[in-house]
């Protein structure tokens, strides 16, 4: 059997096992595992087996994962999104689907000190959804932006998805995020023209709210402080290459610890409660890429990543239209299956590709984190329409069909997919930041 | 077999405790040895024992992960089917899941005890690897005892849907 062979039976293992609901992580390790032992030798993948997992578990760039994921749950488990929230709301409230407006402006705050997108969308479809209810908003548009909102969480830095892109791809994680800074602001600016739109053709959708005077305006503006100073300091100190992305993450985590203390707005039990969901989804993601990690390797032995990119570029196809099966591809792959396991499992095959064609890498990170937070949004797997959903029950007390949802979000999705297209065209709007670091 | 199982989630518990305090002193130790290097004192091998840290809250985290069914599967397919192929495809894959799972825990005490022997220690701190290899080793011994828990709990699910 030539190790080619052995690659494709792998692949299609896989993904059949993918649908019995085997744990992602634990079928790209057990296929990595018996492929690689298959390619090379029994023992070597036994070796393989606990090395990796042991060396991607002491991983210093991998330790930003927890803490970082701490930091956003210390902000959700500490109200800070109530605050953004408010700010959003006095200065958007009074126009027509302002509400909507403020509710994904408020992701985006939200996002640049969480790095989950389902995390963003669950905490500001707890603050949004009784506001815009309580003014009549129609629910369609009401969940709609909290799960479209959500997805910016994943762009907007720090990101869990791009850190483990960075790692995969031996890309700097502070390049990648301050590259995300933009393209969120873009997509912001998109849904929000999207509400805009929205509520023109159709008035009843986001009737106004009060109007504020403006020192009320201002008076909530010291509500963003907090998430500023900490945003600056965590970013901003990446940026200018005074902590690596870890110290970086330690000190945001603290900060919101010390801040929410001194607001009183931590319970003891609030902080468990952070400690403990920081320790589940850590243990989720890592897990997840040494299971990568495992897949990777038994891709390597097979040489498939490089015999596609050899096979592509000998095509003499347009680098742009490959760009775009590629971006095909993971829009479908992210409306089946989690964005963090979709990207780690394809980004080994796809990069040297992508390499290949002379694109550069991390413009393709943005890119396709952007297109994977379509998937999120997307029947039949959009995590984050079930968590609004979710939220809504608990939260309003009734039940908001999961049609209805996703009919709400469809409006958004063409926003991204514009927002996609314009970073297509204008890469430099990704890419100015990073470049200013060195 | 209940006793067993009982004292199996105490302990589980307890390394959830054991995870929250290591990822709590990651942070504080990285602060310390931010705030430390400002005043030129950092930690010495502070990147070494943050890596340690972390390994000890993953280890300690697989339990009670794979307990709330922390991990992202896909659900599509087998949400159509009957409950009770349901659970026994589960049992399929929990038990591949144990097979995997057993031999990682085998191998890494191989590995833990290979770097013994040869006297592996840290770059900087010069610790003995090994012990935290150990660790790990002992974390996933655990872990595959918390799948063997649930695929008994998943036959005993299937024989009451029998009798029913």
């Amino acid at each position: 059997m030539s190790p080619t062979f052995i690659g494709i039976s792998g692949i299609i293992i896989m993904i059949l096992m993918f649908l019995t609901r085997m744990p992602v992580a634990f079928v790209m390790a057990s296929v990595g595992f018996v492929g690689f032992s298959c390619v090379i030798s029994p023992d070597a993948g036994l070796v393989l087996l606990s090395r990796n997992i042991y060396e991607t578990f002491d991983s210093y760039d991998l330790t930003t994962i927890p803490l970082f994921i701490l930091m956003g749950q210390l902000g959700f488990n500490s109200g800070i999104s109530k605050r953004l929230y408010d700010a959003g709301y006095k200065f958007m409230g009074s126009v027509r689907g302002g509400l909507a407006m403020a509710t994904v402006t408020a992701c985006t705050a939200f996002g640049a000190v969480c790095g989950s997108s389902p995390a963003t969308a669950a905490t500001m479809a707890t603050v949004g959804l009784p506001e815009m209810k309580r003014y009549g908003y129609d629910d369609e548009l009401a969940t709609g932006s909290v799960a479209s909102g959500g997805g910016i969480g994943m762009i907007m830095p720090p990101s869990v998805v791009l850190i483990i892109y960075g790692i995969l791809t031996e890309q700097s994680i502070g390049a990648l995020f301050v590259a995300g800074i933009f393209p969120a602001l873009l997509v912001t600016l998109l849904f929000i023209v999207c509400i805009y739109i929205r509520c023109r053709i159709s008035p009843e959708q986001g009737p106004p709210g009060e109007r504020f005077a403006w020192s009320e305006k201002l008076k909530a503006l010291l509500g963003l402080g907090e998430t500023l100073v900490v945003f600056t300091l965590v970013i901003g100190g990446i940026f200018i290459g005074l902590f690596t992305p870890t110290e970086a993450a330690a000190l945001g985590a603290f900060f919101m610890l010390v801040i929410a203390l001194v607001r009183r707005q931590i319970t003891w039990q609030g902080f468990v409660k952070s400690l403990m969901e920081t320790l589940r989804t850590s243990c989720m993601v890592l897990m997840l890429i040494a299971g990568a990690v495992i897949f990777g390797k038994f891709l390597a032995v097979t040489r498939i990543p490089f015999e596609i990119a050899g096979w592509v570029s000998g095509l003499e196809m347009s680098p742009v239209l490959v760009m775009g099966v590629i971006i095909g591809i993971y829009f479908i792959g992210g409306c089946f299956m989690d964005a963090l396991a979709f990207v780690t499992l394809t980004v080994p095959i796809f990069f040297p590709v992508v390499m290949e064609l002379g694109f550069d890498p991390i413009w393709f990170g943005i890119i396709i984190v952007m297109v994977t937070e379509m998937g999120v949004i997307t029947p039949p797997v959009g995590i984050n329409v079930y968590v609004v959903y979710g939220v809504a029950k608990n939260v309003l007390k009734e039940e908001i069909p999961l049609e209805k949802i996703f009919k709400g979000i469809f409006p958004f999705l063409i926003a991204v997919i514009v927002g996609v297209i314009i970073l297509i065209t204008f890469p430099s709007i990704i890419l100015f930041l990073p470049n200013l670091m060195y | 077999m209940k006793m067993i199982f009982t004292m199996l989630d105490r302990f589980s518990g307890f390394l959830k405790l054991i995870g929250g305090v290591a990822l709590t002193c990651m942070m504080l130790l990285t602060v310390v040895d931010v705030i430390g290097r400002f005043f030129k004192h950092p930690i010495f091998g502070s990147v070494e024992l943050i890596g340690f840290l972390a390994t000890i809250v993953v280890a300690a985290a697989l339990p009670y992960t794979y307990k709330v069914e922390g991990h992202v599967g896909v659900e599509i397919l087998v949400r159509l089917l009957s409950q009770k192929a349901q659970i026994c495809i589960d049992i399929f894959t929990r038990t591949l899941s144990l097979i995997l799972f057993s031999l990682v825990s085998w191998q890494m005490f191989l590995y833990a005890e290979d770097i013994q022997r040869t006297g592996e220690v840290s770059m900087n701190l010069e610790f003995p690897i090994y012990y935290l290899v150990y660790l790990l080793a002992f974390g996933m011994l655990i872990f595959s005892v918390i799948i063997f828990e649930t695929i008994v709990h998943d036959i005993k699910k299937l024989r009451e849907l029998k009798t029913k």
